[in-house]
């Protein structure tokens, strides 16, 4: 009787650790997501619920134009309000498991009743998936590690910066879906790796599908997990499980991602897919050798895996060449070359070195959206080698293939980030594992901590609690005495705090500004907000025609579109460079060349940026040497960037600066009428605050255009381009008229303005009678 | 002319009969240089190569003809020439064309565009109307190189193929990934490709290691940068280590101690220069 008590009790007790312990896990993921939702409202709670940037308003016009026409309608649309006269294919250029994400909640929403409108689904939706990824990281982190690590990674990158600077409230874009997909693919690849069943490969490739849907890194992922077995094959650890999940995954993988219309065939054609084809064939030859090693001697099988191995090494290869050679497989395109070949893009496409994303990365941006993490993550690198199993592989090469990527290009910074949550989470917790196991040492400190810190530093002590059951019944005196045991949790703790304050730091100034609305301060700290952008698309689209065309450089071309409504010329889908030269080429070409270009395209106004007034750095100007680049790569006859900088090779504002440049269109628009403003009692009249120079031409009337409107702080102006008939032609001094009129001398003046006839009898007005008016 | 070299040497009495006398019916490109090796001009001999590759592309083209030809004047040779064309910096590459004098386009802009042979060729096209398609001889080197690292590392597997057990060592293996990721995580790759200096000299001789902004980085700024990574990271290792302790007691706890200063030292430093390159951040550890 007792004895079956005693067991009852010591399986209640099981059972009641593990159901704390699963409690505690639920509670941190809770408390990870809720922090990392509040913490991307940054943006909400200072401005309002608005889609932020250029992209999301795309992806917002988009998703609001499937929700009223329906999904089939969204496939079909051919957007012709852009790149005029072109048009886009909507449906077939975009990734849609965006706008079919928000589209399902919204309808699943209004089933339920509630109605909320897209807009807001579309804001929040980042954040949420940001708990959504918290959790996939969490699960990942556990098949790799252990549960403790499992948490902190959670946390981490709940409120990592680098994952918040892509998925704050408002930012509605595809990567903000994407890193969730990108880790719960993974989380079911390693699962079904070290399971072998076919489920879990088939959930990871659906998983894989929905990443394919929402997002063009797909690719990272269609690479990196053939090199993981790839490398397993290397290392000699082929066996069943891998044949399985490896095939399975291969195949429902690209059939499935073929089903996305945007990538089409892509995936048997393009040699950015070939490793993953490649991976796959190595399996079967493997998997074949090793079938065979079972039934031959061991000399036999010698000679047949030299042979058979290098003749079917030089089949597969040279099938390869051949296909791309006669154009079967496209070979590498230009952006992903360029991660390769780091000066490529540099050379050969202006257009992809112009964005500032495109950039290499410096040791302070890493510094920056990682912190802590990015001094402690090769720690964890260490103890993943050291440790090294099949699915540790996977996270190595992760950590290796992103972290080359990420200094390659700032972007890319995303991808690194899940995999440096995991491995800071998995250094921690072996390091907090280890020193929190005192309970009675670790405690006091930690309920002190929990009372004045904010909830996502509760969590990492909590952390520290869960993997200390394990460990309880191995306890041993060790070297180290408990003071300092005390003294490192304390500093450890004190590392992991400063995190959290840094990451609510960077998120609050640097990552939560919507860029359609500025803030600025001024002295005494109230705020001021500069509302012109969307001042300046609400008057184009109240005082336009429907059908009018507005030319503006690529950057507004989605935000016109998004909130104004208007047809423009190009925009942030830069899929046609010539046509975007052809703008730039219009905008650093003079006047009346500039005309002739928007004649042809049809334009009927011209929006500028123009931050001089209100010192803006992001404005047209601070852009112009790119348009005028990106024109020359496609008219080097008309447009030469050399002529755009002054003798010593400045470009300059000011009256030194190269005519070429005072005279351009996008000068003239800029800056007209700016030299009659006197902006304070310090600076002289025209004086440009972004550049802090007085501008070099002044005084010019514009002949080919009209002012329409220019906003508050005169961050957007408009223009008209007048059309022929209603044209001002320039006067031509009397002295250079080819055709010299007769000695004719008018009598026009102010007060007889309806002219005379040469002898005819003067009409005495009020004389006749008329016989209508009776 | 001469009809068997791509680029033709003058000195002065040369210059002054091919190319100052005008009216001509060829044009001429001409690069001022100095390549003697006392004179010690590193670009000189840079531009020199690439200027070399350009007429010779030019020379076995389909387009090859007589309306342009190329020179160069050394300064070793025909210092007259320098004084006459009031020329004191080299190397400068000028156009010549068939009538007129030189305009200030016709001098090109190596500062801002460099003297790669692409934008020489480009220079010249918007200068004369002849194209000229850059062929580079194709580039060995870097082929030749994989070759012998590739025969190398064969060869070592083979010598020690009886002995393989250090590709099995997971502390080779460690170690370099860790060094990868230093490499990457201080920034070596946008020195790659940006090309920054070493370290920045004010004009007064004060030295400056860590660049002001935080757009911009020097080289050594990103060892320093390398360093106080790795210092932390064999903190972290050691503080694990110690915690582990199998090992007897004070050696334990001299490393603890140890790997505790180094992550709470190191990674203050590296917070102190962060707060450098950035303007009001509020947060530092120990050090200001």
């Amino acid at each position: 009787m007792s004895q079956t008590y005693t067991k009852k009790s010591s399986i209640s007790k099981l059972n009641s650790k593990a159901g704390i312990s699963s409690l505690l896990i639920f509670v941190i993921l809770l408390l990870a997501w809720i922090a990392g939702f509040s913490s991307r409202l940054f943006a909400v709670i200072r401005f309002e619920s608005i889609i932020h940037e250029f992209d999301p308003w795309f992806n917002y016009r988009a998703t609001a134009y499937m929700v009223k026409h329906g999904f089939y309608n969204f496939l079909n649309w051919f957007d012709e309000r852009a790149w005029y006269p072109l048009g886009r294919i909507v449906g077939g250029t975009v990734y849609p498991g965006l706008m079919i994400t928000s589209g399902s909640i919204h309808y699943l929403l209004h089933l339920l009743h509630i109605n909320v409108h897209i807009r807001d689904i579309c804001v929040f939706l980042a954040p949420v998936f940001s708990g959504l990824t918290s959790i996939s990281t969490y699960y990942l982190t556990k098949e790799l590690w252990s549960k403790g690590a499992g948490l902190f990674a959670a946390c981490f990158i709940a409120i990592v910066p680098g994952y918040i600077s892509r998925s704050v409230a408002g930012s509605y874009d595809n990567e903000g879906i994407a890193i969730f997909a990108l880790q719960f693919t993974y989380f079911l690849w390693i699962k079904s790796v070290k399971t072998g069943s076919v489920f879990w490969a088939v959930a990871s490739a659906l998983s894989y599908f929905y990443m394919v849907s929402a997002w063009g890194g797909y690719v990272f992922i269609i690479n990196l997990i053939p090199l993981h077995v790839f490398v397993l094959l290397l290392m000699g650890r082929f066996s069943n499980r891998l044949f399985t999940s490896y095939t399975t995954f291969y195949i429902l993988g690209l059939i499935m991602s073929m089903q996305i219309p945007f990538v089409g065939f892509q995936p048997i054609r393009t040699s950015e897919h070939m490793a993953a084809s490649g991976v796959f064939a190595l399996m079967f030859a493997v998997a074949t050798l090793k079938y065979l090693q079972s039934m031959m001697s061991k000399s036999e099988f010698k000679s047949l895996v030299i042979y058979g191995g290098l003749i079917a090494a030089g089949i597969v290869f040279g099938t390869v060449v051949l296909l791309t050679y006669a154009g079967f497989i496209a070979p590498w395109s230009g952006r992903f070359y360029s991660l390769w070949d780091t000066g490529y893009a540099k050379i050969h496409i202006p257009i992809i070195a112009s964005v500032s994303e495109h950039q290499p990365t410096t040791w302070f941006a890493f510094f920056f959206d990682l912190h802590v993490l990015v001094a402690t993550f090769p720690a964890g690198l260490w103890y993943c080698i050291k440790n090294i199993n099949d699915e540790r592989v996977f996270v190595v090469l992760y950590a290796l293939s992103a972290v080359y990527f990420a200094g390659v290009m700032v972007r890319l910074m995303l991808t690194l980030t899940p995999v440096v949550c995991i491995l800071s989470g998995i250094a921690f917790s072996g390091l907090l594992e280890l020193f929190l196991r005192d309970d009675e040492i670790a405690k006091p400190e930690e309920s002190g901590d929990e009372e004045h810190t904010t909830p996502k530093n509760r969590k990492y002590d909590k952390v520290g609690r869960v993997p200390k059951m394990k460990h309880e019944l191995n306890k041993e005196p060790d070297g180290i005495g408990p003071n300092i045991r005390t003294i490192i949790s304390v500093v450890i703790l004190l590392l992991l705090m400063l995190f959290a304050v840094h990451c609510t730091w960077v998120t609050s100034n640097a990552y939560s500004s919507p860029s359609i609305v500025l803030a600025s301060y001024s002295g005494d700290g109230t705020r001021q907000i500069l509302d012109d952008f969307r001042e300046a698309y609400f008057w184009l689209s109240q005082n336009t025609a429907d059908e009018a065309r507005v030319m503006s450089w690529w950057d507004y071309g989605y935000q016109i579109a998004g909130m104004a409504n208007r047809t423009t010329l190009v925009d942030n889908n830069t899929w046609n460079n010539s046509h975007i030269a052809l703008v730039g080429k219009a905008m650093s070409s003079n006047e009346s060349a500039a005309y002739t270009i928007m004649t042809a395209l049809d334009v009927d106004y011209v929006l500028v940026i123009f931050g001089g007034v209100i010192g803006y750095s992001g404005d047209d100007i601070n852009k112009f040497l790119w348009m005028v680049r990106i024109a020359e790569g496609e008219h080097p006859k008309d447009i030469k960037e050399s002529n755009y900088f002054t003798e010593q090779g400045e470009f300059r504002i000011d009256g030194e600066g190269s005519p070429t440049l005072l005279n351009c269109l996008m000068y003239k628009l800029s800056y007209y009428r700016f030299g009659e403003l006197k902006l304070d009692y310090r600076t002289p009249a025209g004086y440009d605050r972004t550049r802090n120079a007085v501008i070099g031409n002044k005084d010019f009337q514009l002949t080919y255009l009209e002012e329409a409107y220019t906003t508050e702080h005169w961050l957007v102006r408009i223009y008209r381009v007048k059309k022929p008939d209603e044209f001002n032609r320039p006067r031509i001094p009397v002295a250079n008229r080819l055709v010299k009129s007769p000695n004719f001398v008018s009598k026009k003046s102010t007060k007889r303005k309806r002219g005379t006839l040469k002898n005819k009898p003067v009409i005495v007005k009020g004389k006749r009678l008329s016989s209508k008016q009776s | 002319m001469y009809r068997h070299k791509a680029v033709l040497r003058f000195n002065g009495n040369k210059f002054r009969d091919y190319v100052k006398g005008t009216p001509r019916n060829y044009s001429m490109i001409v690069m001022f240089t100095a390549l003697a090796p006392q004179r010690q001009c590193m670009i000189c001999r840079h531009a020199s190569d690439e200027y070399h590759i350009v007429s010779s592309s030019f020379r076995h083209s389909q387009g090859y003809s007589k309306k342009l030809y190329f020179a160069m004047v050394d300064f070793d040779e025909g210092s007259d020439v320098f004084q006459m064309m009031k020329l004191s910096t080299a190397p400068i590459f000028m156009h010549f064309p068939p009538k007129g004098k030189p305009q200030r386009a016709d001098t090109m802009d190596i500062s801002r565009v460099g003297v790669a042979a692409e934008e020489i060729a480009k220079w010249i096209a918007d200068r004369t109307d002849i194209q000229i398609h850059v062929i580079r001889p194709p580039n060995y080197l870097g082929t030749v190189a994989a070759i012998i690292l590739f025969g190398l590392v064969a060869g070592f597997l083979y010598l020690r193929r009886n002995n393989l057990d250090f590709l099995y060592n997971k502390t080779m293996w460690g170690m370099t990934s860790l060094f990868f990721c230093f490499t990457m995580i201080s920034g070596q790759m946008w020195n790659h490709i940006r090309g920054p200096p070493f370290l920045h000299q004010g004009p007064n001789g004060q030295i400056a290691y860590i660049h002001g902004s935080s757009q911009g980085q020097f080289v050594v700024e990103t060892y320093i940068i390398m360093i106080l990574n790795a210092a932390v990271v064999i903190g972290m290792i050691l503080l694990t280590e110690a915690a582990r302790g199998k090992r007897d007691p004070n050696k334990t706890k001299i490393m603890a101690v140890t790997g505790l200063i180094l992550v709470s030292v190191f990674f203050s430093l590296l917070l102190s220069i962060f707060r450098t390159k950035t303007q009001g951040y509020p947060y530092r550890l120990l050090f200001n």
